[in-house]
């Protein structure tokens, strides 16, 4: 009797342990492969030990690798090719809105319509925006998941306040008030340092995409005096074309022009570099610009301004208004941070997963994903806002060391306001003035922008590089005067830009732009 | 005559020095205008700062941001097993072929310097070399890095030919005293080779230690990465993190931080250089004499 009980007893605790092991042998990890666009390209990823990495293989039965993308879009755009060509393409990565359309009428990259109802929140916060939406879509599927990229309106004019009143002028509203102004800023030695050493405007040539070609955004405000800013005319079907067919087009370049024979604006600008002018602001080098309200405002950015000019002040204006009575402070274009899930990934079944891991991230996941572990990184206040308080100053989330633990963070982050409190808190500059970069932001929102969705649709045509070369080029020599502009030149620039297919690209522009609903 | 031929040996060393002279402010300038900017304080980022300012004035900020940087370290030393790495095999698969193909009665010698002239003339691509690569499995490591350049042609005719240059009956004599071709090759050959060893040796060294596009494209992880990767992730990260509320690399202008870049890629091989430059000549003129 006893050896039976003892006999049962054995039996019965190897058939536990059995049983133990085997269930945990059947909680199967799924292996996901994520290369991700990272937050802060020189931070690196999170460290093998983050606990993000257990949380995601405990509760979501995920496995999750995770590899940076290189920090330049050609280098992204290579290595996907590559990846792509090979079949070897990750299950979810991040890809621009070029490459996506690329691969996915390849067939490499997965319909996602079927995964949103599997992350519901996430849907609601990120993948809710039909602007958005329709830049993943080919047609009417969608082939990606945008989410919110960077905030819209980041951008705008700004002036040196204490020039102004320094010299007794009001703040400019027109264009020719505006070049008033300019002239006086360029002439009238508005810093006090006894030299000629100021411009009333600055900026430089930033041609970046078939959207921004020409002068670049930097003279959009311009541009948008003449009612041309962008490439294309989105104001109509009937309307649309490319920007520079417009008469008006020729007189905002007449005006570019006049500003640089007139020396009115700093004549770096023609040489394509943005730290040069940043840095060229910071030094007081001319007083009519147009910046990110970020790269102008917070204070990391604006300490090195405030120690050159302590009584410095710049303020956010509306673009002048044009001799129509048009302003623009630039390009209104919807932006997403685009992930993709792989056609392997799909027929792997890996899609569901993808889906909870996703949901994670924008639910429970997103203070840890976002600002770190709460406690250690970040608390929260009554109403849910960060807060630094009582956290040790070395382990709080903006710090360069923690940068890492955050690496996925544009994941998560959809510009709300507990997110924008924290990232563009109010300081007090050197003379004890109380800087607000979310009151020039706001600023900048309430100014006219030309709406421009569809130049992130219409795809770039094959010889792109050939037709932003010669109309940039041709563009940039008129405003220098190293090609006279008249009638004549005018007309064979026009004529070089059809040779090169421009009414080719007009036509398909067009119907694709109606298909998806964003021309009437 | 004598005074004739002094005037004129005096003239052309004149001429010949001021020659080399203006020669080397050409290389000299932008090098030393690039390190001016390295060492130049935020508030002159622009040209007011000048070249010939007094080292009082200086900053070592960038290199300090740099070297600072955690990853700094690690890239550093991938860099370094990459560049020796690579030139271990490097060598060790050029030189048996270069002495081979060197070697005129080695029977097929034709067909196989025809064999070898095929990849040096027609490139197949990114796409077959990646796919070659991740069918072996040598993605995510060094190998992947290492190994698909390991003979490079041009450099092995270069070798081949020096190898040729050595006289026959030096080899001769060792195989009639019973040497075998690796002995004749690792004992006769390689000790007479220091120049055009070192000289080959510095190309594929500096390739490596350069090398961008395929750390990017094969190692994945960051642990991984090599210095020319990071240092071009930390510049690019400069042009798009300035919303980040961290204090990251704004103590200096961006154009200090690229000079820095500049320079500490630069230095190993600079370094490097003075102790192997009396083989450099020497080596790179032997090999390229005939064919």
């Amino acid at each position: 009797m006893n050896r039976a009980v003892l006999r049962t007893l054995v039996a019965s605790v190897l058939l536990l342990a059995l049983a133990f092991v085997g269930g945990a042998q059947a909680q199967k990890l799924v292996d996901i492969d994520l290369w991700l666009l990272q937050a802060v390209t020189e931070a690196g990823p999170p460290p093998d030990d983050w606990v993000g990495y257990q949380i995601i293989r405990d509760k979501l039965g995920i496995n999750l690798k995770l590899t940076l993308q290189p920090s330049s879009f050609s280098d992204q755009d290579t290595k996907i090719s590559v990846a792509a060509a090979s079949n070897t393409l990750p299950d979810l990565f991040g890809v621009n809105r070029d490459m996506l359309v690329k691969i996915a009428k390849q067939g490499l990259v997965a319909q996602v319509d079927s995964l949103l109802p599997l992350m519901p929140e996430r849907t609601k916060t990120h993948y809710s925006d039909p602007l958005r939406n329709k830049l993943v879509q080919i047609n009417k599927k969608m082939y990606g998941l945008p989410d919110p990229g960077a905030m819209d309106r980041v951008e705008g004019l700004v002036i040196r306040k204490d020039w102004l009143d320094k010299l007794g002028l009001k703040v400019p509203t027109t264009l020719d008030e505006l070049l008033v102004v300019a002239r006086a800023f360029t002439e009238k030695d508005p810093d006090g340092n006894g030299k000629a050493d100021t411009y009333g405007f600055g900026a430089f040539y930033e041609s970046s995409s078939l959207a921004t070609i020409g002068f670049g955004r930097r003279f959009d405000y311009i541009m948008g005096a003449f009612g041309v800013a962008g490439t294309w005319n989105f104001e109509s079907a009937k309307k649309f074309q490319f920007n520079f067919r417009d008469p008006n087009f020729r007189k905002a370049v007449e005006f570019i022009k006049k500003i640089n024979d007139e020396k009115l604006i700093d004549q770096t600008w023609s040489a394509p570099n943005k730290d040069e002018f940043r840095a060229r602001w910071k030094q007081g080098k001319f007083g009519i610009w147009w910046e990110q309200f970020a790269a102008l405002s917070t204070k990391a950015n604006y300490k090195d301004f405030d120690a050159n000019f302590p009584d410095g002040e710049i303020i956010p204006i509306l673009p002048p208004k044009g001799p129509q009575g048009k302003s623009s402070n630039g390009l209104d274009q919807a932006n997403a941070r685009i992930y993709a899930v792989s056609a392997k990934a799909m027929k792997d079944g890996k899609g569901p997963y993808i889906a909870k891991l996703l949901e994670w991230m924008a639910t429970d996941g997103y203070y840890l994903l976002g600002f770190g572990v709460e406690g250690v990184n970040f608390n929260k206040d009554a109403k849910g806002y960060i807060t630094m308080e009582g956290i040790d100053p070395a382990n709080a989330y903006s710090q360069k060391a923690m940068q890492p633990l955050t690496q996925l963070r544009n994941m998560v982050y959809v510009n709300n306001d507990i997110e924008l409190a924290v990232r563009y808190p109010t300081y007090k500059s050197a003379n004890g003035k109380t800087m607000d970069p979310l009151a020039i932001w706001k600023f900048f929102v309430n100014s006219p922008y030309t709406q421009a969705l569809g130049s992130q649709i219409i795809d770039p045509p094959s010889n792109v590089n050939d037709f932003t070369r010669f109309y940039n080029e041709n563009l940039v020599k008129f405003a220098l005067g190293q090609q006279p502009l008249n009638d004549k030149t005018w007309n064979e620039f026009v004529k070089g830009m059809d040779k090169l297919g421009a009414k080719e690209i007009e036509k398909t522009a067009k119907a694709k732009l109606i298909d998806a609903g964003l021309l009437d | 005559m004598r005074k004739i031929k002094s005037r004129e040996e005096l003239t052309f060393q004149i001429v010949t020095n001021v020659f080399l002279g203006l020669l080397l402010v050409i290389v000299i300038l932008p090098l030393w205008r690039v390190f001016m900017l390295s060492v130049t304080p935020f508030k002159y980022s622009d040209d007011s700062f000048g070249l010939l300012v007094s080292p009082a004035k200086w900053t070592i900020e960038a290199y300090s941001q740099f070297l600072s940087h955690p990853s700094f370290l690690l890239a550093f030393r991938n860099s370094l097993i990459i560049m020796f790495g690579g030139l271990a095999i490097n060598l060790f698969m050029t030189v048996p072929m270069a002495y081979s193909l060197s070697i005129r009665t080695l029977p097929g010698r034709k067909g196989l310097n025809v064999l070898v002239m095929i990849p040096f003339l027609f490139n197949p691509g990114l796409i077959p070399a990646y796919l070659v690569v991740t069918s072996l499995h040598l993605q995510n490591t060094f190998w992947a890095v290492m190994i698909p350049g390991a003979i490079g042609i041009y450099n092995m005719f270069i070798m081949r030919n020096f190898f040729a240059e050595i006289p026959i009956d030096l080899k001769e004599a060792a195989r009639i005293d019973g040497a075998s071709e690796l002995f004749v090759l690792f004992r006769i050959v390689l000790p007479l080779s220091l120049p055009i060893m070192l000289t080959i040796g510095l190309f594929y060294a500096v390739g490596h230690w350069n090398e961008f596009f395929t750390p990017i494209l094969y190692l994945n992880s960051n642990k991984l990465q090599p210095l020319p990767v990071l240092l071009r992730n930390i510049l690019m990260g400069l042009n798009t993190n300035e919303f980040v509320e961290y204090d990251a690399f704004s103590q200096v202008s961006v154009q200090s931080l690229k000079a820095a870049s500049i320079f500490i890629t630069m230095l190993p091989m600079m370094m490097a250089y003075p102790w192997i430059q009396k083989y450099f000549v020497k080596g790179s003129l032997a090999g390229g004499i005939k064919g």
